[in-house]
């Protein structure tokens, strides 16, 4: 959407790094939602807890279980910070500044994905090992597979949520619509996860889940592109 | 926008009311009894082709979606907007009458199939869509976002079938496939019958709905015209 004639901007990797960068500055002076994040997921292990009991764990095994309340706990808190990254920046008008930057809307996407994919994983690093320790299973023992599956997933959630939050942002809404539009569209991801996250906690090979981490790179890859090409329409005022 | 008003939507309306009687005939009379389900089955001949329109109208949404974004008409966007409610209609249609075979047949009202969750799915992103509509500040705004939800759902609904189909998959389901292959005669021509009929009932709502929208936005864009002398 660059007038003719406009100076070219830095190219799409600078760009993208350079939204992404103050994004997660800004976050790191305030830790606003990481820390709403971080106290809301600690929340929702709490509340399973309360539903499935320990000896309930026990008996299931920890790969019946985990998976489902993990990626809940991911995909929930994930959503809290989603609509965070956009209200923060309706709250002072700064999407006018940002959208006046010469950076292609793309950029400005990716950007924004990057740092909620950033922000997403900071706290999967806290609650992994909190869920062990909740959930009474050895995360050590399967901490490769779990890092790459866990990673892997990520990347769709924050990719439909980074572009869901933006609509939601757009019409006013907040938490409540994100998780209306993210988790229908992002069912793929999250059966996938589970699959995944279950196979690596029965201690089974990766390979034999490799099927779903296709399915899950295909849908990143896809919905990447996707979100690229139409974030500029939802932005457009 | 007067690309609306040369639709052939009575042409359309009245092959359907002349044809409707003759598809309920053919479900409730023609047809021949199914031996094992008796006359719970007949629900089929309704069932299947509803199923086939909504997935129809995602296709008719996805298209309209990427003309909208890419000409900016205002056309695309009722197109995409009639596709999304008498979609969501058809699903709702597929996902009532579905059950109360099921419970007949299966002996459960819900199975988590792959057909049954990508429907259930699909009417939870097309009713998520026409929110953001409701939500949205200005006509431009809703079309725009809408179409970019379109293009995500339409996007969305072969991917979550085929996970579910792999995720159920491993677990077999026994009961439902491969139950159009061996229909009786009679019965093919009945539902197919029912197909052209539902099709047509389809494409004449679109086409009323269409012209409803169309002829909206006209009488809008009369009274601000007279607003401004």
């Amino acid at each position: 959407m660059r007038a003719p004639g406009a100076p070219a901007g830095p190219g799409f990797l600078r760009g993208a790094l350079a939204v992404a960068a103050k994004d997660l500055r800004l976050e790191w002076r305030t830790l606003e939602a990481l820390s709403a994040m971080a106290l809301f997921s600690l929340i929702v292990l709490v509340v399973f807890n309360f539903a499935f009991d320990l000896s309930t764990v026990r008996r299931l095994g920890a790969a019946r279980l985990v998976p489902g309340v993990l990626w809940i706990t991911f995909s929930f808190s994930g959503i809290v910070g989603f609509a965070r990254s956009f209200q923060i920046e309706r709250r002072r008008d700064s999407l006018t500044a940002l959208l006046l930057a010469p950076v292609d809307r793309g950029a400005l996407f990716a950007g924004k994905a990057l740092a909620n994919l950033a922000a997403l994983l900071a706290l999967e690093a806290l609650v992994l090992p909190l869920s062990a320790v909740f959930f009474d299973y050895d995360l050590l023992a399967v901490l490769g597979p779990m890092l790459l599956v866990v990673g892997l997933h990520t990347i769709g959630l924050a990719e439909l949520g980074t572009l869901f939050a933006a609509v939601a942002a757009r019409v006013g809404r907040g938490e409540a619509l994100l998780a209306t539009l993210l988790f229908p569209a992002a069912s793929p991801v999250l059966i996938a996860a589970v699959r995944c996250t279950s196979a690596v906690l029965d201690g089974s090979d990766l390979a034999s889940a490799s099927r779903w981490m296709l399915v899950t790179a295909g849908f990143d890859g896809l919905f990447f592109f996707v979100a690229l090409l139409t974030f500029e329409h939802v932005l457009e005022d | 926008m007067k690309a609306a008003g040369r639709l052939p939507c009575p042409a359309l309306l009245l092959a359907t009311a002349a044809l409707m009687p003759a598809a309920l005939w053919m479900a409730f009379v023609y047809a021949p009894e199914e031996k094992v389900m008796g006359p719970v089955q007949r629900i089929f001949y309704f069932h299947v082709p509803s199923a086939a329109v909504t997935f129809a109208s995602v296709l008719v949404l996805a298209v309209a979606s990427v003309a909208h974004l890419t000409t900016r008409r205002r056309i695309w966007d009722h197109v995409a907007l009639a596709a999304t409610e008498i979609g969501l209609v058809f699903c709702t249609i597929v996902l009532v009458t579905g059950p109360i075979w099921a419970k007949s047949a299966w002996g459960a009202w819900w199975t988590w199939e792959a057909r049954l969750t990508t429907t259930l799915v699909l009417w939870l992103l097309l009713a998520a869509i026409l929110m953001v509509r409701g939500y949205a500040e200005s006509r431009e705004q809703a079309a725009r976002l809408a179409a970019v939800l379109g293009i995500v759902a339409a996007l969305d609904v072969p991917i979550v079938y085929k996970a579910v189909d792999w995720w159920r998959g491993q677990h077999p389901v026994v009961f439902g496939r491969g139950r159009e292959a061996a229909l009786a005669p009679g019965m093919l021509v009945a539902f197919l019958f029912c197909l052209v009929v539902f099709f047509l009932l389809y494409a004449s709502l679109l086409c009323l709905r269409v012209r409803l929208l169309d002829l909206r936005e006209r009488a809008r864009d009369l009274s601000d015209l007279l607003g401004e002398r």
